[in-house]
């Protein structure tokens, strides 16, 4: 069976006016399905840019990235597009969901954009294994804390997608509410999605079956 | 998803909608109402020439055709109400016996009228003394050959005897040059000046003088069936000279050449179409600046939420959104706004015609009609296109999702800073002036008696050029202020922020771009409303100059020849209600060499208490300096260039003229001086002309009786005075009033109302003013909430938050103030030049509209004021929750 | 540290005469919106926070932390109670005397330098330009942060932003610090980093520190904790103090 993620000697540099950063030096990893890893590393060690090159959001200098054995990287971007809508799930830190729709439009939403049509009770069931059913007309900003980050988890799984990638997505929920979510996310894992969260909390790292540690652009 | 999107956007989000739909329909609104105005100005222009002729038709009967038969075919045409058969014919001369000595004139004309003729046609035949009907004489006969009714004269007839009349009457006829048109002549080929000597008889008589001559020279003699139509023309001045030519020539083709139509009111309807082109260039021009102004604003206001659109479009992207999704989404909603927008603008522009004009439509024809308001929202679409699709798509090509975004953007110059395209289009305007000002501004070629109308767009690149340059040279030169010259803004701000002044200085200068932005859209704003105002203004002060010179005053009063009423019923007049002052006017006629030309007698000291001498009447001096002249030297003489040319006249050369002497009635020399040239004077005719010293004309011929009595009534009033003054002198003295004259004046484009699109423009140009001071900063600070939030909670007290944003107002009200009176008067100047030939007289300075600029001015205050302290106001309130969200 | 019930904090080595109360709140509560949407986010707490204190509130999101900073900040007023400023002459809104704040997110002006944003609130409270100017270069170098001063905070990582924003709190030397959640948004170095900044600072001005935080290894460093939990303070007995 194929890894659910495989990236192979990851290439990737910034130009800021006259300096070149390094983001990513020659990174390569492999997820299987129902794995959780935890990426780790200080700030500017290539997290952030190593999980959009594996959403396919961001063209690596070098290397390929494939998703469920399908190559995404040096393809024409209306395809990534849409191999980005049906197998990749993804959590920001923060500006998951669109200010001006209800939790549950921002779910329909995403699924017209993988071309699958919305169905409320679909929505109402996936929105209810997170926890968060009773806000499902609710507007983004009324959210706490905690029922932000369930919904961006809601939005980022409406396409059942084969790997969910989150980015700091507890940095600004207390233990109790980041271990809630941290057991929705192995739960996911558990029903065969490859998840991989990029955070520097110790909740997360011990929540993970694996923990791969960047610095400087290198696993180390 | 498309459905869910706008729904959302549209219940949480108006504000962003609505702000940019408002500018586009500021746009369309403008444009539509420019058709609506255009219109009303169409229409109006199509009446008054339609009023302005007396004669529609004068048919000619071709020699030796049924001049009967002819009556009957243009009586049976459709359209046709009345006709009459007037009778021409060409005589050698008049003699008559005054007093002793007999005068003859040269070749003249005698009319046959019919009894019903003055009836159908009041407006040709005006008695001045007599009778009515009877044999007429017309006033400057009369005057050759000393006549007056109850006189005998003899009409001269080649080959056969002439023919003694009794003088009935003595009449002037209005439409002289009309009336002894040649009938089919190409338009330059036609007569000069018309004839001199003209006697009328009724029909009856005519028919006995000159059917004899019929048969002996049937080259004298013709006939013309005078028509008059129903006036059912469209309002359209080119479709209603469509109408009346087609007809005429219809008329002709039906008459198998026994009919030549002299169409009077098909060229008074050219002559009108030739001007409705003219003001469509000429208000298009005008208010098409603000169209795009109005572009500015609305991309201005539609890219403030740019960084919100930004952000949802990474959000898309990462969810899997196909760059032609987001463009579809962006594609959606440009097309909400821009279809919201220009059904807006329509709407306000219907209103905005019913309100001004009284007409809600956008066009003269159903055709016109369309293409203003295709064309308003053509501009509108185009508008939406550029502000809010094309920062879209470039947003979309651009963004990589990963990549960081930042708050505070380099400064680096623009490319067209880069290559200096502001100087480059200010030394285009430059150039492109002075090449027009060598053609003497000729914007519409229109050649005596062509029909063709060209105008020059050329002459337009001008203040086209303007506009780009000095709106770019704004942008750089406030960009360089809040920059370079951030020290110089610094201490500017030091009264109103104290220790945070050079902070603020900093702090602007890095977030400068969108307040250059906003300085150089209020800048422009404010120019188009000065320019406007100023152009229009002059073009009223212009109109009524135009009016006073072709009317003399407010009221005249002219005697018929051969009165004699002294200076002393100047004081009668005076009495009159509304009367504020009257100036007496001689009128004689004078003798140089052989060539007899109208004298005008002043009083030179006051004549400027009734009527305003433009100094553009004069060559060789100003008006002031002409009548110190006069004054001074009694016997000074002003005269035709034509004059100076004919008789080779040098500055002081002795003028002799000679004048009717009133005591011996018999010719007299007087000597006078040449001290310049008089071109154009008030009631003077086109023609050559003598103004001299009425007081020693009147010495010198011992006859001091008045011709015409120029009354000031202050300008308002006009028509009603005129009444009571025409109830005081009589029938048969002409009392006109300047009111029913402007109605009448030769260039009808000068007549044109403005008063409608006055108001429309300049209202527009305060919302344009009001909205660029007002919202374009208030965006921009709407943003700053959280900076505002920090500074409080950092310690600010209000006054520091006070001078964090008033600073920012100040700064852009000063920047946008002096930029747009700089280019405002600028614009005004090169505008009212460029179009001089609007203007006859062109004016000698632009007038400027003082209360409209002073309300212009606290309108734009008012408005930094209030958003100042609005958004103060506003970061109050928001302050906790704002702090609590740090 | 053992969880203390939250009233008395004096530390045994000062005497009670020469503690000076910073702060005190007596029954305080805040309730934001009124009727039905009324929400209680703070009710019942009396606390005392004195010189030298160095204290951690901790507790779940929702549970009032961040509204009792911004009430001892003098930020908000409560709806219930009182709170005196005894050390600072009234209330640090209005007095001459501030207190210190750190936030969750560096609040920093971002179209102003590093330096500009450290001085400005020595401005605010009427410090004449040059004497800002050289108290604010002292905070940046006493925290080794004086080669950024021309920077602008977007070129700043998260951690040197949050330390220039305590170098704004160090040159202002408050007798008070609040912070809340000051490391949250930071990765496992910084955090720790910044925390010992913080700390150095208070022992350098002798100011009084509160901190908000869910992080257990900063709670760890200071010397109380008050857990709150639902809208007040808790004792080591789960009861309202």
């Amino acid at each position: 069976m194929s890894a659910a993620v495989e990236a192979e000697a990851l290439h990737r540099f910034f130009h800021a006016g006259d300096e070149e950063t390094q983001a990513l030096r020659g990174v390569s990893m492999a997820i299987e399905p129902g794995e959780f890893i935890a990426v780790t590393g200080p700030s500017g060690s290539g997290k952030s840019t190593l999980l959009s090159c594996l959403a396919g959001l961001d063209e690596p200098d070098g290397g390929t990235v494939r998703i469920k054995g399908v190559r995404i990287t040096r393809r024409p971007e209306p395809e990534r597009a849409r191999l980005r809508a049906r197998l990749v799930g993804i959590v920001t830190q923060s500006g998951n969901l669109l200010a001006h729709l209800t939790v549950a439009q921002n779910v329909a939403l995403v699924r017209r954009l993988a071309g699958a049509r919305p169905s409320p009770a679909r929505t109402m069931e996936l929105l209810d294994s997170l926890g968060i059913a009773a806000r499902a007309s609710a507007r983004p900003d009324t959210l706490s804390g905690g029922e932000t980050v369930r919904a961006g988890l809601a939005v980022a799984l409406a396409n059942d997608p084969a790997i969910l990638l989150a980015d700091e997505p507890t940095g600004e929920l207390d233990g109790v509410t980041e271990h809630q979510v941290l057991t929705l996310m192995r739960d996911r894992a558990h029903g065969g999605t490859a998840v991989l969260v990029a955070s520097h909390s110790g909740l997360v790292a011990e929540a993970a079956d694996r923990i791969v540690t960047l610095d400087s652009g290198r696993i180390a | 998803m498309i459905r869910i999107w706008m729904a959302g956007l549209l219940r949480r989000q108006p504000a962003r909608l609505i702000g940019a739909a408002v500018g586009i329909a500021i746009a369309v609104a403008l444009l539509a109402s420019l058709g609506a105005f255009l219109a009303h100005a169409k229409a109006t222009m199509t009446s008054r020439a339609v009023r302005s002729v007396s004669v529609d038709w004068q048919v000619q009967v071709a020699q030796g055709a049924d001049a009967n038969k002819v009556a009957g075919l243009v009586a049976k045409t459709p359209g046709v109400r009345a006709v009459q058969s007037v009778g021409f014919t060409q005589v050698p001369g008049f003699t008559a016996t005054t007093s002793g000595s007999v005068q003859s004139t040269g070749g003249g004309f005698v009319l046959g009228i019919p009894p019903t003729y003055r009836a159908t046609f009041p407006g040709e035949i005006r008695t001045l003394t007599g009778a009515s009907s009877g044999v007429l004489v017309a006033q400057q006969t009369a005057s050759n050959l000393h006549a007056a009714p109850g006189s005998q004269i003899t009409i001269q007839r080649p080959g056969l005897a002439p023919v003694s009349v009794t003088v009935a009457g003595v009449v002037d006829l209005p439409q002289v040059d009309s009336l002894f048109q040649k009938v089919g002549a190409p338009p330059g080929s036609q007569l000069s000046a018309p004839p001199d000597n003209i006697v009328l008889l009724p029909s009856s008589q005519w028919n006995a003088f000159s059917t004899p001559l019929q048969k002996a020279r049937p080259d004298l003699v013709a006939t013309q069936i005078h028509t008059q139509l129903s006036n059912s023309l469209p309002s359209d001045p080119a479709a209603a000279f469509a109408q009346a030519t087609g007809a005429a020539h219809n008329l002709e083709a039906r008459s198998s050449g026994t009919a030549t139509v002299g169409n009077n009111l098909g060229a008074a309807l050219d002559a009108a179409r030739g001007d409705a082109a003219y003001a469509q260039v000429l208000f298009l021009f005008l208010g098409l600046p603000g169209a795009i102004l109005a572009g500015l604003l609305t991309a201005t206001v539609a890219s403030s939420g740019a960084a919100r659109r930004r952000g949802e479009q990474a959000l898309l992207r990462i969810r899997g959104a196909s760059v032609r999704q987001l463009l579809r989404l962006a594609a959606v909603e440009a097309a909400v706004i821009g279809v919201v927008g220009c059904v807006a603008g329509l709407v306000v522009a219907l209103i905005v015609g019913k309100v001004a004009f009284g007409s809600a439509s956008f066009g003269a024809t159903t055709a016109s009609a369309f293409a203003w308001s295709g064309l308003a929202v053509a501009v509108g679409l185009v508008i939406t296109a550029a502000a809010i699709l094309v920062p879209a798509r470039r947003d979309v090509r651009e963004q990589t999702v990963a990549a960081g975004r930042q708050v505070i953007t380099a400064s680096r110059l623009p490319w067209w800073a880069r290559y200096g395209f502001d100087v480059a289009a200010l030394i285009g305007a430059g150039l492109v002036f002075t090449t027009t000002s060598r053609n003497g501004y000729q914007l519409v070629l229109a050649p005596e008696g062509v029909p063709t109308i060209s105008v020059s767009y050329w002459a337009l690149a001008g203040p086209a050029l303007l506009w780009l340059g000095a709106g770019l040279l704004v942008w750089r030169l406030v960009d360089l202020l809040l920059g370079r010259g951030r020290r110089v803004t610094s201490k500017l701000l030091q009264p109103l922020a104290g220790r945070i002044a050079p902070l603020l200085g900093s702090s602007m200068a890095r977030q400068r771009r969108p307040l250059v932005k906003a300085a150089t859209l209020l800048a422009l704003a404010i120019a188009f409303a000065i320019s406007t105002a100023t152009f229009d203004a002059t073009y009223k002060a212009q109109a009524e100059a135009d009016a006073q010179l072709t009317n003399g005053a407010d009221v005249t009063v002219t005697e018929s020849p051969g009165a004699t009423v002294g200076a002393s019923f100047a004081k009668q007049l005076a009495s009159v209600p509304g009367v504020k002052a009257v100036e007496p006017v001689q009128h004689r006629y004078a003798y140089v060499g052989a060539d007899l030309q109208d004298m005008y007698g002043v009083q030179p000291a006051s004549i400027r208490s009734v009527t305003a001498l433009q100094d553009a009447y004069f060559i060789g001096g100003s008006a002031a300096s002409m009548m110190h002249t006069l004054a001074a030297k009694p016997d000074s003489i002003l005269v035709s260039s034509e004059t100076v040319k004919d008789y080779q006249l040098h500055l002081g050369d002795l003028l002799n003229l000679r004048l009717v002497d009133g005591r011996t009635h018999k010719q007299i020399t007087v000597p006078f001086h040449y001290v310049g040239i008089v071109s154009e004077f008030p009631t003077a005719p086109k023609d050559s002309f003598f103004l001299t010293n009425a007081s020693y004309v009147a010495q010198k011929t011992g006859n001091a009786s008045v011709g015409t009595f120029l009354v000031n009534t202050g300008g308002s009033n006009s028509a009603a005075v005129a009444a009571s003054v025409r109830k005081l002198v009589g029938p048969t003295v002409a009392v006109t009033d300047i009111a029913t004259v402007r109605g009448k004046v030769g260039s009808s484009l000068t007549s044109v109302d403005l008063s409608g699109l006055t108001r429309v423009e300049l209202a527009f140009a305060l919302v344009l003013a009001a909205a660029a001071g007002g919202l374009v900063v208030a965006l921009g600070l709407a943003e700053r909430r959280r900076s505002l939030a920090i500074m409080s909670a950092l310690g600010a007290r209000r006054r520091h938050l006070r001078a964090a944003i008033a600073g920012e107002t100040s700064i852009l009200g000063i920047a946008g103030l002096i930029g747009g009176v700089v280019l405002g008067g600028e614009l005004s100047t090169m505008l009212v030049k460029v179009l001089t030939g609007v203007f006859d007289p062109p004016p000698a300075a632009i007038t400027v509209p003082w209360v409209y600029l002073g309300g212009l001015a606290a309108l734009i205050v008012g408005c930094l004021v209030a958003v100042t302290v609005g958004t103060l106001r506003l970061a109050g309130r928001s302050l906790l929750p704002t702090i609590r969200r740090l | 540290m053992m969880p203390r019930s939250s009233v008395e904090s004096s530390s045994a080595a000062r005497s009670p005469l020469t503690a000076q109360v910073v702060a005190r709140c007596v029954d305080v509560g805040r309730t934001y919106g009124t009727g039905e949407r009324a929400v209680v986010a703070l009710y019942g707490t009396t606390c005392t926070i004195e010189a030298g204190d160095r204290v951690a509130i901790t507790g779940p999101s929702g549970s009032g932390k961040s509204t009792l900073l911004h009430l001892l900040s003098g930020l908000e007023t409560p709806t219930v109670g009182t709170i005196e400023w005894p050390a600072l002459g009234g209330n640090p809104r209005d007095g001459a005397q501030r207190a210190g704040l750190v936030f969750q997110a560096p609040s920093l002006i971002p179209s102003l330098s590093v330096l500009e944003n450290v001085e400005l609130p020595l401005l605010f409270g009427g410090a004449a330009r040059d004497d800002a100017r050289t108290r604010a270069l002292e905070a940046l170098a006493l925290l080794s942060l004086d080669g950024l001063q021309n920077d602008l905070p977007q070129e700043l990582s998260g951690g040197q932003a949050q330390r220039v924003v305590i170098a704004r709190v160090l040159a202002a030397r408050p007798q008070l610090i609040l912070a809340d959640e000051p490391t949250s948004k930071l990765d496992r170095g910084n955090a720790e980093h910044v925390a010992q900044v913080l700390l150095d600072v208070c022992e350098e001005i002798d100011a009084a520190l509160v901190v908000a935080t869910h992080d257990p290894a900063i709670a760890r460093r200071l010397d109380h904790i008050w857990p709150m939990r639902d809208g007040r303070l808790l004792t080591k007995d789960g009861d309202a103090a």
